[in-house]
């Protein structure tokens, strides 16, 4: 047990209201329905791109053309109609801003209400922050303090404009354009995304942050993020991610990749709540997401995620561990409720010599959902004294839920040492008994129990993103006791 | 010939050679029918991504070698467990051996399947439980085309089975490469005790392919305990397909030793279909030169408050490999389940590979369900602490496997199989020292 | 405060209490003794709420009004605490974030705001040094790990920070060496007062060496069969429960 100050204390006393429920009304511009050449290279015309980008998006739809959509996840759902969705949509009076003031203040309200006021933000938590509302970012904050210390951080349509030996240089490096059908379709179709690089030696100062909303209905969104993390840096970046409720089922097809080069750091937290459907399943968001980072030397990358939303999530930020003495971890806590469907985990992939993976998988399922954590961990025969240490838990509420784990452990060197856990628990009548006895009803109760079997990685995460993903997992879970 | 087409081929040959008037006929014919739809299993299916049959299936196996082919009691003794009084059904190239075999029909039955499936007398056992709870895959669809000739084991209430059984089957190598399909039937009646050792044995280096079904009924407080032995030739592979289905309060254990063969997959299946059941899935695997073995187990939890322990150990040196694929399945129905499953493994080269995937599928609130896997190398500070006393490198080595795979060893229920593993685990590790146990 | 009459109870429909009447005052410190499966666990899990037990007859009155169909947590909302005998494990719940939640329920439910965080923390600070509480103490996950002592420890704490009208205390004693037991005991006066009751339940007369009671009752077969001051308890002590089934024949 670490040092528990006084100030620790005061912390964990201090009482934070969250706010929730909203509703925006802001002019899009919206593509016609439907994908082919043509849409791709319209795509990249209104974003003024370079030729290189123009073909690279080109390629990338003629391989998705000849993909299947995959099947071997534990997730059933109506295949989304490709053909159905317009792959671009950007507020209309799209602003070129500087700062904040100039956002158009309905916008602003929308963040206010999500409980991300910026300028609170800015204020306490000394966050940068780039929104990206229906795949066209907005605004980002700090820019200015970042670029003295040489940071860029800015929609990924201006860094292809502004740093596009940067852009050429990593993009699709990680995560290849023929790497997944969803990998593929957004290579050839994202609309933009954040890019984010961080110069040698250079320890960003504040943390960095994306929110994505989807807006506009019929919509699919396909962002494409990609943070650079040059030699010695460090970078913590956090990504936040809303959809307000609507019958029929959205696309969010996003692509991370993170490349931290010798001895950097990349932390990068995700609290994910796209709508996940109402009660009886409609509607909600399709969350097939390809993340991946590739860690040099000494590198270190670690994912953090809390799901919440979305009512099909297919994602697996996953780590390769080329240089010696990488280490890669994944914290992941996934609530399912009603009938949303989670099919999540990771995959580190050990090829230098003594890297170090960590899995921390937390599953909550109530109501009807199925939850299932998928992750595989690869020791190749050139791995030398690599370490992984896997745990996974499952809570289950109520008996119309599916909690399953397939891990998948592959091991080809005679030094690695593996270990791997899973357990299934429930909510014990004792400790809700006892939370009642001590004046807490059941609802809160189980919030607190939730909280609790969650800590591990809620501490993870940055101190005001934890806060909101605590609440999250409270209104998550609302009305699944009955 | 390609196997597929041979064993196609040769199927109108083997019903000419079998009643088809019988009731198991229409059940082969479509177990035929499914082997052809579906095939031989390949890489593909995600049941067989760790293990290729493709090296094996290639031999040109003679599928019902013609001649009757003797062997010497004297040859064959060291693979039985002798010092102790068996019941044994001894198979030799897939025929029953009268001579080496010692059967019963004295208030239970242990004999020959093959009687079994043509005799009015077995008529009513063969129609409840005869391929009632084995799978329509590939392989074991195979086997039940060509179901004929294996152990039938009838145990009647009550029975308390004193002497253990020993299902023995050779193959002697009078064909250039020999492909056998046992077929064994083991009911237990209520309260009824059964304890059963079963080892394919391979008497030349010519290859073999064993690809064996069993399906094991265990009925309300039945006890039975199954040891499975497999020390054979590193040019015989086998897969055994085995079906346990049990009854309230029965406690089934399977003991699966896996030291020799060329390719071994065990597909080892839990039914339970009672309440207050125990399941107990216990093995230890010991590989070396380009050795395989794959353990795929299944414990499907239907009903309430049964449990299951699933302990597995693995040592892999050389270019071996070992894949556990343990798979826990708690319907929505099957409250307060305890399941148990345990994988640890040591690589003692860096040429072995390890592949293990231990799956749950949760769908009721109220169990506990946990799963361990381990991989890592041995103690070096325990080593170091017995060479500091004396104890040279190798056998030190060997003392510490040993205690790594003791926990399976010491649930061994028969005293003489508990010491005959040990000695042949001594002489895998290929050291003198006796075992303590 | 409380009035007990003619309660029975049963669970599974085996029958515990059979017709139990106690009465408990402000500012008194009742104990109820008795051999194993009297019943005394039963009644105080009855008097908290726990919904495992029916009751067939008879009520539970607090400060006049009646209780028996209130939820567990309205129930402590009125000022009832049972420190439990085997206090559950809560993973990841810190014993500060619990107790946290724990004031602030309750204060909600009396339309109060939530306790400014300095409040509380002062607040902690005293009662944890009423029982001897490490600071380090109160970051650990409730419960787990704990020993015997430091559960029991953390129930009376939880106590000190509720400030409760009705307090029992089941099996207090128990899994305590003599220094815990101490503090404990110490503890629990401390907060006595006039204005609040406390019931002990307990098997042995040791803790009434420290927590005086002013009634001490005899639990049997699920009826109060003898009532008297602190001296039952060391009359019971030196002639055991025998006595007392003996003396009912």
């Amino acid at each position: 047990m670490s040092k528990y100050t006084e100030d620790d204390l005061e912390q964990e006393l201090k009482t934070q209201e969250y706010k929730y429920g909203f509703y925006t009304d802001i002019e899009s511009e919206t593509f016609a329905k439907g994908l082919n050449e043509d849409v791709v290279i319209a795509i990249s015309k209104k974003k003024n791109e370079p030729q290189w980008m123009t073909d690279w998006r080109l390629e990338a739809y003629r391989v998705w053309k000849k993909m299947e959509e995959p099947e071997w996840a534990n997730v059933h759902y109506t295949k989304p109609k490709f053909q159905d969705i317009a792959y671009y949509s950007a507020p209309k009076e799209k602003p070129k801003l500087n700062s904040l003031d100039e956002v158009d203040p309905e916008l602003l309200d929308t963040f206010k209400r999500l409980g991300i006021s910026l300028d609170e933000q800015k204020k306490l938590a000394n966050v940068a922050v780039d929104i990206v509302m229906d795949s066209v970012s907005v605004a980002t904050t700090f820019k200015k303090t970042l670029g003295e210390k040489g940071i860029i951080f800015m929609p990924i349509s201006e860094a292809i404009q502004e740093h596009p030996e940067l852009v050429r240089k990593y993009l699709g490096t990680v995560v290849p354009t023929t790497d997944n059908f969803y990998a593929a379709l957004n290579s050839a179709v994202f609309s933009d995304g954040s890019f984010c690089y961080i110069p040698k030696g250079v320890r960003c100062p504040m943390e960095l942050s994306t929110y994505f909303r989807i807006n506009e209905g019929g919509t699919g969104q396909f962002e494409r993020t990609l943070v650079v993390a040059d030699k010695g840096s460090y970078v913590s970046y956090l990504e936040g991610c809303t959809a307000p409720s609507r019958d029929e089922n959205q696309l969010h097809a996003a692509v991370v990749e993170l490349i931290a080069l010798d001895d950097s750091e990349i932390k990068y937290s995700t609290v994910q709540n796209w709508y996940p459907g109402n009660k009886e399943g409609k509607g909600g968001v399709y969350n097939f997401v390809t993340k991946r980072a590739i860690c040099e030397t000494n590198a270190k990358v670690s994912w953090t995620q809390v799901e919440t939303g979305s009512a099909v999530t297919w994602k697996y930020p996953s780590c390769i561990l080329k240089g010696n003495n990488s280490v890669g971890e994944f914290y992941s806590i996934a609530v399912t409720n009603n009938h949303q469907q989670a099919d999540t985990g990771t995959k580190m992939i050990h090829l230098g010599k003594n890297t170090k993976s960590t899995i921390i998988s937390k599953g909550i399922s109530a109501g009807k959902s199925q939850n299932s954590y998928r992750g595989l961990v690869q020791i190749s025969s050139r791995a030398e004294n690599a370490r992984n240490f896997s745990q996974c838990d499952s809570l289950l509420m109520g008996n119309d839920c599916g909690a399953h784990t397939f891990p998948y452990i592959e091991v080809k060197n005679k030094s690695a040492q593996i270990e791997h856990e899973a357990t299934t628990s429930k909510i014990g009548e004792e400790q809700l008994f006892y939370c009642n006895q001590r004046g807490i009803d059941t609802e809160k109760a189980i919030a607190l129990i939730v909280n609790g079997f969650s800590k591990e990685v809620l501490n993870k995460l940055p101190m005001e993103f934890a806060v909101e993903a605590q609440k999250l997992l409270e209104i998550s879970l609302e009305g699944s006791v009955g | 010939m390609e196997l597929t087409d041979k064993l196609l081929s040769s199927y109108v040959a083997f019903e000419n050679r079998v009643d088809t008037n019988s009731d198991i006929h229409e059940i082969r014919s479509k177990a035929f029918q499914n082997f052809e739809n579906l095939g031989f299993p390949t890489k593909k299916l995600e049941a067989w991504k760790y293990t290729s049959l493709n090296s094996v299936l290639k031999q040109d196996y003679s599928l019902f070698p013609n001649k009757e082919n003797a062997i010497q009691l004297a040859d064959v003794q060291k693979y039985f467990i002798h010092d102790i009084d068996t019941y044994k059904l001894v198979f030799i190239d897939g025929k029953y051996s009268s001579f080496l075999s010692e059967s019963t029909h004295d208030t239970f039955d242990v004999c020959l399947m093959s009687a079994a499936l043509t005799k009015p007398k077995y008529k009513a056992v063969i129609e409840n439980y005869f391929n009632k709870i084995a799978k329509k895959d590939n392989l074991t669809s195979l086997n039940t085309a060509f179901a004929n000739e294996g152990a039938y084991i009838y145990i009647p209430r009550n029975v308390e089975v004193e002497k253990p059984i020993q299902i023995l089957n050779f193959t002697t190598g009078s064909e250039a490469a020999t492909m056998l399909q046992p077929r064994n039937l083991i009911v237990v009646e209520q309260n009824a005790h059964v304890q059963i050792i079963e080892r394919h044995q391979s008497l030349t280096s010519n290859p073999v392919l064993t690809n064996a079904v069993t399906e094991v009924f265990a009925a309300k407080d039945a006890t039975v305990d199954i040891y499975k032995i497999q020390n054979d030739d590193t040019n015989a592979s086998l897969v055994d397909n085995s079906y346990i289905e049990q009854k309230s309060n029965s406690i089934v254990s399977v003991h699966t030793f896996s030291f020799g063969g060329n390719i071994t997959r065990n597909n080892l299946n839990f039914y339970q279909k009672g309440e207050h059941i125990d399941s107990i899935l216990k093995g230890i695997t010991i590989l070396e030169g380009k050795q395989h073995v794959d353990h795929h187990t299944l414990v499907h939890h239907i009903e309430p408050n049964c449990e299951s322990h699933q302990d597995y150990k693995g040592i892999y040196n050389e270019r071996s490999t070992g894949v556990f694929n343990g798979k826990v399945v708690v319907d929505k129905e099957a409250q307060k389940t305890n399941a148990y499953q345990k994988s640890n493994n040591v690589l003692l080269s860096d040429k072995a590979t390890i592949n293990a995937k231990p799956q749950l599928e949760i769908f009721a609130d109220d169990v506990k369900c946990s799963h361990g896997c381990t991989i890592g190398q041995l103690d070096d500070d325990a080593l170091f602490y017995m060479q500091q006393r004396g104890i040279p490198e190798k056998e030190g080595k060997a003392l510490l496997m040993f205690a790594f795979a003791n926990t399976v060893l010491e649930s061994v229920k028969i005293p003489e199989v508990k010491q005959r593993i040990a000695k042949i685990i001594a002489n895998k590790l290929n050291v003198k020292i006796g075992f303590d146990l | 405060m409380l009035k007990i009459e003619n309660l029975q109870a049963s669970i599974d429909d085996k029958s515990i209490l059979k017709g139990l009447n106690l009465e408990v005052k402000a500012g008194e410190v009742h104990a109820i003794m008795g051999p194993n499966g009297a019943g005394k666990s039963t009644l105080a899990n009855i008097i908290a709420g726990k919904d495992d037990y029916e009751i067939t007859e008879g009520t539970i009155e607090l400060n006049g009004e009646d209780i028996s169909e209130l939820a567990p947590e309205e129930r402590a909302h009125n000022g009832v605490f049972l420190s439990f005998q085997y206090p559950v494990e809560i993973p990841g719940v810190s014993v500060t974030n619990f107790i946290k939640t724990a004031i602030n329920e309750t204060r909600k439910a009396k339309g109060l705001e939530d306790m400014p965080a300095k409040d509380m923390l002062k607040m902690i600070r005293e009662k944890s040094e009423l029982l001897e509480i490490d600071r380090k103490f109160l970051s650990r996950s409730l419960n787990e790990g704990f020993s015997g002592g430091e559960k029991k420890r953390n129930e009376i704490f939880q106590m000190a920070m509720l400030e409760p009208k009705l307090a029992i205390l089941d099996e207090t004693d128990s899994g305590l060496d003599i220094d815990a037991l101490r503090i404990v005991a110490n503890g629990v006066n401390k907060l006595k007062s006039k204005d609040n009751a406390v019931i002990v339940i307990t098997h042995y007369q040791r803790l009434l060496d420290y927590i005086v009671p002013d009634f001490v009752h005899v639990l049997h077969n699920g009826k109060i069969v003898k009532s008297g001051d602190a001296s039952l308890a060391i009359e019971l002590e030196a002639k055991g429960y025998d006595w007392i089934k003996q003396e009912l024949v």
